[in-house]
């Protein structure tokens, strides 16, 4: 752990303007509007996140909370919250923070860790500068090497991630690890982490994560209510915010009979696989559903992995029920991933994609290797078309991505018309 | 009823024109791609019209493909040259199971169902590494003509190792080759070698017989050589190589809809 270089907080007005410059919300799906008259409130509400997030972190850091800063879904948000943080996700998706990543980072390194690491040689994520804290994990090697760089000038605390998930050894480990964590949090932020606000915390997480994979399952309908841009664009970069979880819990309400235009049956649904796509770098579910595509099912950290597993707010030993539900997360860093390729057959079961496309962030090696598997289990297991895009921020391919996305919407529609 | 075909690539924009009734075809021709790109497929148009002897408003619909598909905007329709390529081998080959379509800037491999269907496809990514333009580039630095890079090829003793995939980098390293005295034939043999070896690692070992070779640079002589031998496997040359998209096009535009 670096303790040096503790910097100073932007103020929150100096980083809002810089927010408001840097990281507009991207607005998602073009071409595709909702047909119906439908009260399309909490889409709109979510167009505003960053913004929201910034008046949130802004509010709770007057009151004293503290702004701490997450890049995997291995972090549990809920010892963060229990001390009395705010967990914020600083994955970047700007491809405009990457030349000053490469001044430092190899150009051959995956976009979304160069945009993160663009984004604190910068200082231009508002989050970043407000943030106390960054907690990172030893996930995929970029990432691990680039935390040793960002913690030149940052407070980084690393979680070492054990990567064997079937072994109760590795279990162990991440449970020693995830109490050292809780001991940090304590003590920099001078707080008691009592069983009562890790179950407090806990509660609130689940709350949302029920909410989001409610949402997530609208898109198992004949006929989904909400495009996949509209879902991803639906995720907020802080959890937790209680006006968030109304939004959740008011399209649950209101999004059920919405109609699309053109209508989802006139689409090829789509189970998205691969790497995560932050805020800002949506490019490719884009290309995917500008092109005749429904995406109804993210497995990705960005769409339906985290949210999948709650945590047992009444168990007896809440770091071991917290261990355990992130420690469940398939990610390709694990070796071997096997939980990934059941939670894909579990998925084509329930979402009836006419085809898998996964996306890899250029560079990024445990995607790209692991890919193998996952067209094997497309293709001979579960009978559908597969396709790989590996990419990265630049639009310079997307005439070329799109061509594909075509090709394979025209095959699997001359597959049926025979 | 006439149906065109137009496949509007990134070096070289191709026209078909089949009959409705037996799918013959009727014309066909072949221009130079450039800047003004809607211009230039039209020009083609109407010159390969005007040699069949048949006007405009004979053609009952034209698809488009290609990169610049779009940019043909008096097409009926566009379809991807992956389905176009499918339909147009399939026409010509009917028994082809693989297709290896190198064109200007990228390459395909495209396996065939029954009934000429697009079973499944790999493209090259980004760079136009196993490229037409990538073996252009390198002719370009040997000094002879595209047409002559197998000829040359063929005297070569010891193929040269070319490892970059870059077609960037591969220039500088064949600018190393050439100063360190290696052979033109040799370099000429390695890139040809290079090429073929990205397209059989591209296709992993997802080959069935027969393969069927289309694109531009499917008339390069020496490459289906360089391809066979990196494949393992006979390679026949599409006739009309270079206007297989074309014709699928023109195919498909026959169609019911």
């Amino acid at each position: 752990m670096n303790k040096q270089g503790k910097k100073k907080n932007a103020s929150s007005a100096g980083a809002r303007a810089r927010g408001q410059s840097n990281q507009r919300p991207s607005s998602c799906c073009g071409k595709v509007r909702p047909a119906s008259g439908v009260d399309a409130g909490p889409l709109a509400w979510f167009n505003d996140m960053v913004d929201h997030c910034l008046d949130y972190a802004a509010a709770q850091k007057k009151q004293g909370k503290h702004i701490v800063g997450l890049t995997c879904e291995y972090t549990p948000r809920e010892l963060i919250l229990a001390a009395g943080g705010i967990p914020v996700c600083l994955c970047g998706g700007d491809e405009g923070m990457i030349p000053a990543a490469e001044e430092f980072l190899p150009s051959n390194l995956c976009p979304l860790i160069k945009s993160t690491f663009g984004y604190s040689v910068r200082k231009e994520n508002p989050f970043l500068e407000l943030a106390e804290l960054v907690i990172t994990e030893t996930t995929c090697d970029g990432k691990k090497k680039m935390y040793e760089l960002m913690a030149g000038n940052r407070r980084m605390y690393v979680l070492e991630l054990t990567q064997k998930p079937d072994d109760p050894d590795a279990l162990a480990h991440w449970i020693a690890e995830l109490r050292k964590l809780g001991g940090v949090l304590a003590e920099q932020f001078g707080v008691r982490i009592t069983a009562g606000k890790i179950r407090d915390a806990i509660a609130l997480m689940n709350r949302e994560r029920t909410l989001r994979r409610a949402l997530a399952e609208l898109m198992k309908a004949e006929a989904p209510p909400l495009t996949g841009c509209e879902l991803l664009n639906m995720k907020s970069i802080i959890a937790g915010i209680p006006a968030d979880l109304e939004q959740y819990a008011k399209a649950l309400r209101v999004l059920p009979g919405r109609k699309l235009d053109p209508p989802a049956s006139e689409r090829i649904r789509v189970l998205l696989t691969g790497v995560p796509m932050p805020h800002g770098a949506e490019r490719v579910i884009k290309i995917i559903e500008n092109n005749g595509g429904l995406v109804v099912c993210q497995e990705n950290c960005t769409g339906i992995k985290p949210i999948l597993e709650d945590v047992d707010a009444g168990a007896g030993d809440l770091m071991l029920a917290l261990a355990e539900k992130y420690f469940h997360l398939p990610c390709s860093v694990m070796t071997p991933n096997r939980r990934r390729l059941d939670l894909l057959r579990r998925l084509v079961a329930e979402y009836r994609p006419q085809c898998i496309v996964e996306v890899i962030w250029q560079a990024c090696l445990t995607y790209d290797v692991e890919s193998f598997f996952v067209r094997r289990l497309a293709e001979e297991e579960l009978g559908r078309p597969y396709l790989r895009i590996e990419t990265d921020y630049s639009p310079s391919d997307s005439a070329r991505i799109g061509m594909r996305i075509q090709a394979l919407f025209e095959t699997i529609k001359e597959h049926r018309t025979k | 009823m006439i149906y065109a075909g137009i496949d509007a690539g990134s070096r070289a924009i191709k026209v078909v024109l089949i009959n409705g009734r037996d799918r013959r075809v009727m014309g066909s021709g072949i221009a130079d791609q450039g800047l003004k790109q809607e211009a230039l497929a039209s020009r083609l148009f109407d010159r390969v019209l005007k040699r069949a002897g048949v006007r405009r408003r004979g053609i009952r619909r034209i698809v488009a493909t290609g990169w610049g598909r779009d940019a043909v905007t008096f097409a009926d329709t566009t379809i991807t040259e992956i389905t176009c390529q499918a339909c147009g081998v399939y026409r010509e080959q009917g028994d082809a199971k693989t297709v290896v379509d190198i064109g200007g800037q990228d390459s395909k491999l495209i396996r065939l169902d029954t009934g000429g269907k697009v079973r499944d496809f790999v493209m090259s990514d980004r760079c136009a590494a196993g490229t037409g333009r990538f073996l252009e580039v390198v002719a370009a630095r040997l000094e002879v003509p595209l047409g002559s890079l197998g000829e040359l090829a063929g005297l070569a003793t010891k193929p040269s190792a070319i490892n970059s995939m870059c077609v960037v980098f591969a220039e500088t390293e064949i600018i190393g080759l050439l100063a360190s005295g290696e052979k033109p034939a040799n370099i000429a043999a390695g890139v040809q070698a290079s090429v073929s070896a990205r397209i059989a690692s591209m296709a992993g070992r997802n080959i069935s017989e027969p393969v069927v070779f289309t694109g531009g640079v499917a008339l390069v002589s020496g490459m289906t050589q360089a391809l066979e031998s990196a494949l393992g496997y006979p390679v026949r040359v599409a006739s009309r190589a270079q206007l297989t998209g074309a014709l699928g096009a023109a195919i498909l535009a026959s169609r019911p809809e």
